[in-house]
């Protein structure tokens, strides 16, 4: 009862200055809105990524060209991998099941008058079965056309609701742009609704053969990476398929003893907890961040809790004479403190929600979270930032000699 | 009767800068139960700090203080806090309520402090005792001077202490707001409750029944006040309405002396010198056969200017 008190009449000067409390509140609100944003942002990360990684399946081997170091510096080589080096991999890698080439890009994908701007995806007729994406409608891509390079196209779900609607598309024509100039692509098929695969929204996705789009669209003599399948997903059998593929992708690009590998190949786990350290840094610079804003947060409540101390001095010494301990005048502070910086963080989680929202409508990349446990993470920062910074004004106050307060104007 | 208060050579020093302040200077002082004490002097002579000692807001240096049976001078913050909250009431001269809240609620600070859980309807009566209930949910900015003294004298009574404190209560009244006041205290005494009002005014001094002077931290007069002191002194034209408000209101060491009549002293007041006797339980200790130590420097006249 006497806390309760206590916390109304807190409120109570608390909104005897309206504007001053509010001001007060920004810098905990920008604070909390900041890691609430951040977290749902974390949060959404982690959740499409580990849901699109989970239709994968965990006996996937993803073969990258390597990040070559050249006097210091890191430097990108793309075009170590080779569809050669696809094609042998699958035939003479025992451990693997299959292996399917990949070229990504991004380019103009054009029906009639209407257009719109999609990831292209040269692949082979694997892909489909590596990933478990299945076409709703028509068929994928298969083995003819990568091997006559023929101009087809598979659209991704919302690649065709964009350009057809609700009209059929298969057998019409579409233009796709890539380097070498627009060409005419004659659509075989539809895949389902997916969402992410990996880092990629696949719905806006058209999918061309790999032959095709090296040779028509882009002009690439390699391929941007190959994933590959272990016979099982056992960790022997990835292993093992990790083994072979080093091996013969160095017997193929005839690497000496000593030199290191021009390629990378990385399991599904691997990714995952390279992932995982990617999402740690940015949770590690965003919390960062965050306890800045909320250090400054605190820095404006306690001006203004000081402010308050010396501005009700003399009521100090009044509620002191009247039999007011000095931890009752203590408490009385502090908890006005917490009780800004909770409002603050209160209006700080709307405040990250809808950055966070507002993040994901304009940036589309991936969807965001806003989790209970981030939301009491923020009000409790919040709270505990109330409390550190009160603390001081509050013990200032708890110390005054009440024949000084009551002496003071 | 019994006693509320008890002091034995109180000593309290202040150092300022290099100097030693003696605020203080071995005071032996015992009010009891239903008393109505006016402690007098001029700036400087001590009654100030004799009323923080008092009210239990400070510590003295050396001797003692019982209020009510607890030896109050030797306690710590805390517990001077509780003692302040059950025992004793304070009126201020600025007043000092809470401005963002109503009469009421100022009413019921000590009882919040005190734990207590219910406020309201105590409050509401000590508001009733000082006549303003119908007031009591004005804010002290919606009530006038007289309102918000009778406000603070509410919340001093509020708890039923032992002794009511009070602090040039009249100090920035008008006159007649300064009766009014004056008349609360006044009902109160007759009610049963021990005053202790701390004033530099002759007048709003002659309304009590016991005047002690102070003169450089001691206690030089300790007298009570009869019937026809009281007359003389409000009589004599000290107490003229607008005294308080002026910038020189008579004090009590420079009123007299510069009046156009002959010093009061030299015409012997009839002032009865205070004739109780502390109780014999203190006698002993005294070891003064029932006087003071410090009547030895007492005065006659009430209002001779002391010599240092």
């Amino acid at each position: 009862m006497f806390y309760f008190r206590v916390f109304l009449m807190s409120l109570r000067s608390l909104l005897m200055h309206p504007l001053r409390t509010a001001l007060a509140t920004l810098g905990v609100i920008i604070g909390v809105a900041a890691v609430v944003a951040a977290m749902s942002i974390l949060e959404g990360m982690k959740a499409s990524f580990t849901d699109s990684f989970s239709t994968i399946g965990t006996n996937t081997l993803f073969v990258t060209p390597a990040q070559q170091r050249r006097s210091g510096r890191s430097v990108a080589n793309f075009d170590t991998l080779k569809l050669d080096d696809c094609e042998a991999l699958v035939r003479e890698c025992p451990k693997l099941k299959n292996a399917t080439p990949q070229i990504m890009s991004g380019g103009m994908v054009k029906f009639l008058s209407k257009n719109t701007q999609a990831s292209v995806l040269g692949t082979d007729e694997q892909y489909s079965e590596v990933n478990s994406y299945k076409p709703e409608q028509g068929r994928f891509v298969d083995k003819t056309d990568v091997l006559s390079e023929s101009s087809v196209v598979v659209l991704g779900h919302k690649v065709k609701e964009d350009l057809f609607g609700g009209r059929p598309a298969i057998g019409e024509s579409v233009k796709v742009s890539g380097l070498l100039g627009v060409r005419t692509f004659k659509v075989v098929g539809v895949m389902e609704k997916k969402g992410n695969l990996g880092f990629t929204d696949v719905d806006n996705q058209v999918i061309v053969p790999i032959t095709t789009a090296m040779n028509k669209l882009y002009g690439m003599k390699s391929v941007s990476f190959i994933i590959a399948q272990a016979v099982t997903p056992e960790q022997a059998d990835i292993d093992g398929a990790k083994e072979q593929i080093k091996r013969l992708l160095r017997k193929r690009h005839k690497l000496r003893p000593g030199v290191s590998d021009d390629f990378s190949v990385q399991a599904q786990e691997e990714i995952l907890a390279q992932f995982s350290t990617f999402q740690q840094i940015i949770a590690v610079v965003l919390g960062s961040i965050s306890i800045i804003s909320l250090l400054v947060g605190g820095i404006g409540i306690m001006n203004i809790m000081l402010v308050a101390v010396t501005e009700r001095t003399r009521e100090i010494g009044v509620r002191m004479a009247m039999g007011a301990k000095r931890t009752d005048v203590l408490l009385q502070f502090v908890i006005e403190a917490s009780v800004v910086s909770f409002l603050g963080g209160a209006m700080g989680v709307l405040a990250g929600w809808g950055m966070g929202t507002m993040i994901e409508r304009l940036t589309r990349i991936f969807e965001t979270l806003t989790t209970a446990s981030s939301v009491t993470m923020a009000l409790g920062m919040a709270t505990v930032t109330g409390l550190m910074s009160g603390i001081y004004p509050a013990f200032k106050a708890s110390r005054l000699d009440p024949i000084e307060a009551l002496r003071y104007e | 009767m019994k006693t509320v208060i008890q002091i034995r050579r109180l000593t309290k020093h202040y150092h300022m800068g290099d100097t030693v302040v003696q605020a203080l200077d071995g005071v032996d002082l015992d009010i009891a139960e239903g008393e109505y004490v006016a402690i007098t002097g001029a700036s400087g002579s001590g009654k100030s700090t004799m009323m923080h000692l008092l009210g239990c807001l400070d510590r003295p240096t050396s001797g003692t203080y019982e209020l009510d049976g607890d030896l109050v001078s030797s306690m710590s913050d805390a517990q001077l806090a509780v003692i302040r909250n059950r025992k004793i009431g304070f009126v201020f001269q600025t007043f000092n309520l809470i401005q963002r809240t109503s009469a009421v609620e100022n009413v019921a600070v000590p009882l919040f402090y005190g734990r207590q859980t219910r406020v309201q309807e105590p409050s509401l009566l000590a508001l009733r005792r000082v006549g303003l209930e119908q007031r009591a949910w004005h804010k002290p900015n919606e009530l006038s001077g007289g309102e918000r003294q009778r406000v603070a004298i509410a919340r001093a009574i509020v708890n039923n202490p032992r002794l009511l404190l009070a602090d040039e209560p009249t100090g920035n009244l008008d006159s007649k707001n300064g009766r009014a006041i004056m008349e609360v205290f006044n009902e109160l005494n007759r009610a049963g409750v021990t005053i202790a009002l701390v004033t530099h005014e002759m007048a709003v001094a002659a309304q009590a029944r016991r005047i002690i002077r102070m003169v450089d931290g001691k206690i030089i007069e300790d007298a009570v006040v009869t019937d026809a002191v009281r007359r003389e002194l409000l009589g004599g034209g000290h107490y003229h309405g607008d005294a308080a408000t002026s910038s020189h209101p008579p004090a009590i060491d420079s009123a007299a002396p510069t009046s156009a009549t002959p010093p009061v002293a030299a015409k012997s007041i009839p002032m009865a010198r205070k004739a109780t006797a502390p109780p014999p339980a203190e006698n002993g200790e005294d070891g003064s056969g029932g006087e003071h130590p410090t009547s030895g420097s007492r005065h006659r006249g009430f209002v001779e200017t002391p010599k240092p």
